[in-house]
């Protein structure tokens, strides 16, 4: 019995070297010596339309705010806008999060060409955004040089991008409803305080005079959320919310969505 | 020379070492099939889909975050850009990358063992060939047979290179058959993408071409296999100049592990290339990974790995014929 | 006769420190031959260059007219040997553990294998694992093993360790057997006199890497073996036996003569009692190994 238990073990170890030492003449045959010439041949997309029927899809798009940076659960103010509207539903969410740390208005531009990308907006019911704070305060420069002049060149820049985010949104969703949710200042209660409310106050102004031009395009104020007691609902550093602001956020943006749904 | 060789494997096969690196593996493959289940349920639940673009372009915009946080290293850095273009790369092509069967398990698996898991097993089977020869008082016996020495050295390292393709095909066999039940038999024909080139922090994509999975996966296999030789090979040397086998099981285990300690913090030190331990991970040439010093590249780490391996052969059958054994 | 094994001038140095100091001997067919000295006295080295696993550093070693050096598997085919403990593969059987020697060797058939095993009585725990043996039955399988190939000179180092009695008594007349029945040339290794008394023709006995004294053993006995006469009165008693043999001298109550054969001893036996002496025992005495270390070298002992 253990004669034969020995046989089939050295015939299988015989055959399993001969097959890796194949395997290995095909690496090198492979790796080394493949002819780049008849490049990538696309292959057809095994199953375009994926999402579920009766699915409601949520895309979120923009930056550290959309991130959730600064909330220590980690679920920024669309983790309480998902947490409100799973009460409210009973349809299965699909949640998408495409929001990317420190991104400006340009790179989501960029962002916005991805097949993927497109893909996702064209599927979704509800586009949440933030866009703008790195635009604005790019990284707290701002603070140091408050010169209205320098101040407009960026905002005419901005307002032109942020047409242009629109823009592509809406060429491949005309109805999904797209909350922009403008910015606040966490500087508010520093000694230049009023010249950076002033500064906050006009580039929303001008934010939502953009939006205004589209359909469904919500600009969602958080100025006045972050007005008082400023501190109270910002993160250490002194820019992101913290758990408290996110709160507060998130249950501002959710109060609209339902609305908007109800419409529907 | 047959019948030395059917000796030595005998011998393999009565201290039962194969089936209990084959039991080894059935439960680690087990471990893995539910962690790679579990995961797949918690991305499921997380946003709720099982498109995988959805995932992907989810792990893309991750990573992506990550690379925007301050405090990470300049080489991980580097490693999440290429990690980010190859993404990017799948999901311009549409292909999935991770599409769920036994196959995609069996590569993820071979892949995160040819480092250290696969190299261990090796170990155990060549560790002690010729030292519990040695330490047993059994190699007077062997070496007053009419047979010259390097024959039975010769027979001890054939055997050496049978038990290691026994352990790769066992790995492959049961990571099939294991993580088939939960995951399905299917996706042998995946079309893949292999030829990634990394130069500095770009990714060269010029050479970039399809397979499918199967060879994908032969491909990957005969380089866990090249990797577990090179690897089995140094052991055998240690066990030719050691009596202990517990003392070559510690060298080794002590060089391996530092290699994966080493690759992964390395890159400023450029000489450490020549080293094997850092040059293990053949398979992240195949799937375009960034290696951990730059210049590194498939054929330059078999050159290094093979260079390894013939010096330790030469040292092996040189001590092995010319010592005196008491 | 043929000389079956036969050594030149062999040295071993390790280092700068000189293990064995030229050893030449060699060995006839048909007979047993002894290695006596001392632990420590370049016994197992020397068994280990004439098995092959020393280089030695100088000299040649011929087996069967095979040169040990040149022509290794030509050689070592005549030999089988056991080298210290008989070490086998505690997880195979006995049978297997023959099989496995026996693929190392030309042509062995199964009937072999089973004669070796007959040779040797263990027909009848052959298929169990040598894990399970006695020192007794591994020690017998070591043998088995070293018979196998039909060698013409068999090597055995300390064959009688970790015997009981019985065992031993057994093991000698195995080996006396093997050398006359079947005309091989057996090399035993001891560092026990009496051992190597009942077991060889010829011995040679080594100490501090040299060879200082090859003799048969009748030859050696009858040098340094002593009778021992207790009787009285010792006067008259000397008298009479120095006529008959040669005395020694006197120590205690007993008159010390050299050992004489049973025919000389029994004819002093008589005359003394004719002449009214009483005898009360004659004893014939073996040297210790270290007496006859002190003779042979003049003072040395064994360290």
């Amino acid at each position: 019995m253990p004669k034969r238990i020995i046989s089939i073990v050295v015939a299988i170890c015989v055959a399993t070297t001969m097959l890796w030492i194949f395997g290995l003449i095909v690496t090198i045959q492979d790796q080394f010596f493949y002819e780049a010439s008849s490049s990538t041949k696309q292959i057809e997309a095994t199953n375009s339309n994926s999402k579920q029927k009766d699915a409601l899809s949520i895309v979120a798009l923009g930056d550290s705010l959309t991130r959730g940076t600064g909330d220590e659960t980690g679920k920024g103010y669309v983790g309480h806008v998902m947490d409100e509207l799973k009460k409210r539903t009973d349809k299965q969410i699909q949640f998408t999060n495409l929001a990317i740390k420190g991104q400006r208005s340009a790179q989501l531009i960029e962002q916005l060409k991805q097949k993927e990308v497109q893909r996702q907006i064209i599927e979704a019911d509800i586009i949440l955004m933030t866009i703008g704070g790195n635009d604005l305060f790019r990284g707290g420069e701002a603070l140091r040089d408050l010169s209205t002049t320098q101040i407009e060149k960026e905002k005419k820049k901005f307002i032109e991008q942020l047409n242009t985010i629109f823009l592509l949104i809406r060429e491949m969703n005309e109805d999904a409803p797209v909350f922009y949710i403008a910015l606040y200042n966490p500087f508010n209660d520093l000694d230049n305080g009023k010249e950076t409310s002033a500064i906050v106050r006009n580039w929303n102004y001008a934010a939502s005079e953009v939006a205004a031009q589209y359909k469904s395009i919500i600009c969602v104020p958080t100025y006045d959320l972050f007005e008082l007691q400023v501190n109270d609902y910002l993160y250490t550093d002194k820019f992101h919310p913290n758990k408290e602001g996110y709160k507060r956020m998130g249950e501002r943006v959710a109060a609209l969505i339902t609305l908007t749904e109800g419409e529907k | 020379m047959i019948n030395l060789v059917y000796n030595e494997m005998l011998k393999i096969v009565r201290k039962k070492r194969l089936f209990i690196i084959a039991a080894i593996v059935a439960v680690l493959v087990s471990l893995f099939t539910y962690a790679q289940f579990k995961q797949v349920e918690t991305i499921r639940e997380r946003i709720g889909t099982t498109d995988w673009r959805t995932q992907l372009q989810q792990q893309i915009i991750d990573t992506q975050n990550r690379l925007n946080s301050t405090g990470i290293s300049e080489e991980w850095k580097k490693f999440l850009k290429i990690r980010l273009q190859q993404q990017q790369y799948y999901l311009d092509n549409d292909i999935n990358p991770m599409a769920p069967g036994a196959p995609t398990f069996m590569r993820m698996f071979i892949e995160n063992s040819i480092e250290l898991f696969l190299p261990l097993l090796v170990m155990v089977i060549a560790a002690d060939l010729v030292s519990s020869e040695a330490s047993g008082g059994t190699i007077k016996l062997l070496l007053t047979r009419p047979v010259k020495r390097w024959k039975i050295l010769m027979s001890k390292y054939i055997a050496m290179i049978l038990s290691t393709s026994f352990i790769v095909f066992s790995v492959a066999v049961l990571s099939y058959a294991i993580s088939g039940i939960v995951f399905g038999y299917g996706g042998w024909n995946l079309p893949l993408l292999t030829g990634f080139s990394i130069q500095g922090e770009e990714l060269n994509t010029t050479g970039v071409h399809l397979i499918p999975q199967w060879k994908y996966l032969l491909i990957e296999f005969g380089l866990a296999f090249f990797v577990s030789l090179v690897v089995g090979t140094l052991t055998f040397m240690l066990s030719v100049l050691l009596r202990s086998t517990a003392a070559v099981m510690g060298i080794m285990l002590a060089a391996l592990i530092s290699g994966a300690i080493l690759s992964s913090m390395v890159s400023s030190w450029e000489s450490a290339k020549y080293l094997f331990m850092v040059n293990l991970r053949l398979t992240s040439y195949v799937s375009g990974m960034a290696p951990p010093i730059d210049g590194m590249t498939l054929s330059f780490s078999m050159t290094v790995l093979a260079i390894w391996a013939l010096v330790a052969l030469i040292i092996s059958f040189y001590v092995f014929t010319k010592r005196d054994v008491y | 006769m043929e000389e079956t094994l036969v050594v030149q001038n062999v040295k071993k140095t390790i280092g700068k420190k000189e293990i064995i100091k030229g050893l030449s001997f060699s060995l006839k067919k048909g007979e047993v031959f002894g290695f006596l000295g001392p632990n420590g006295a370049g016994k197992t080295t020397t068994i280990r260059m004439l098995v092959g696993l020393i280089k030695p550093t100088s000299g040649k070693i011929f087996v069967c007219g095979y040169d040990l050096q040149k022509q290794f598997t030509k050689a070592i085919q005549h030999i089988g040997c056991i080298v210290e403990n008989p070490e086998l593969y505690p997880y195979l059987s006995g049978w297997e553990n023959l099989e496995h020697f026996a693929r190392m060797l030309p042509s062995i058939s199964t009937t072999r294998i089973q004669e070796v095993v007959e040779l040797v009585g263990l027909q009848n725990r052959i298929h169990d694992l040598v894990r399970t043996y006695s020192l007794g039955m591994r020690q017998r399988l070591g043998i088995a093993q070293a018979l196998l190939g039909k060698p013409t000179v068999l090597i055995l180092d300390e064959p009688t360790n970790g015997l009981d009695p019985v065992g031993i008594r057994e093991m000698r007349q195995f080996i006396r057997t093997l050398a006359e029945q079947e005309q091989l040339t057996v090399l035993v290794s001891s560092h026990l006199l009496s051992e190597i008394q009942l077991m060889c023709d010829r011995v040679a006995i080594m100490s501090k890497g040299e060879i200082i004294r090859i003799d048969t053993v009748e030859h050696l006995l009858k040098e340094q073996a002593r009778t021992y006469w207790n009787v009285h009165p010792i006067h008259i008693a000397k008298q009479i036996l120095k006529n008959e043999t040669t005395v020694l001298g006197e120590k205690d109550d007993f008159i010390v003569t050299v050992y004489e054969s049973n025919e000389v001893i029994a004819r002093c036996n008589a005359r003394l009692i004719e002449a009214g002496v009483s005898v009360s025992s004659i004893e014939r005495k073996l040297p210790t190994l270290e007496d006859l270390f002190i003779e042979l070298t003049g003072g040395e002992t064994i360290d």
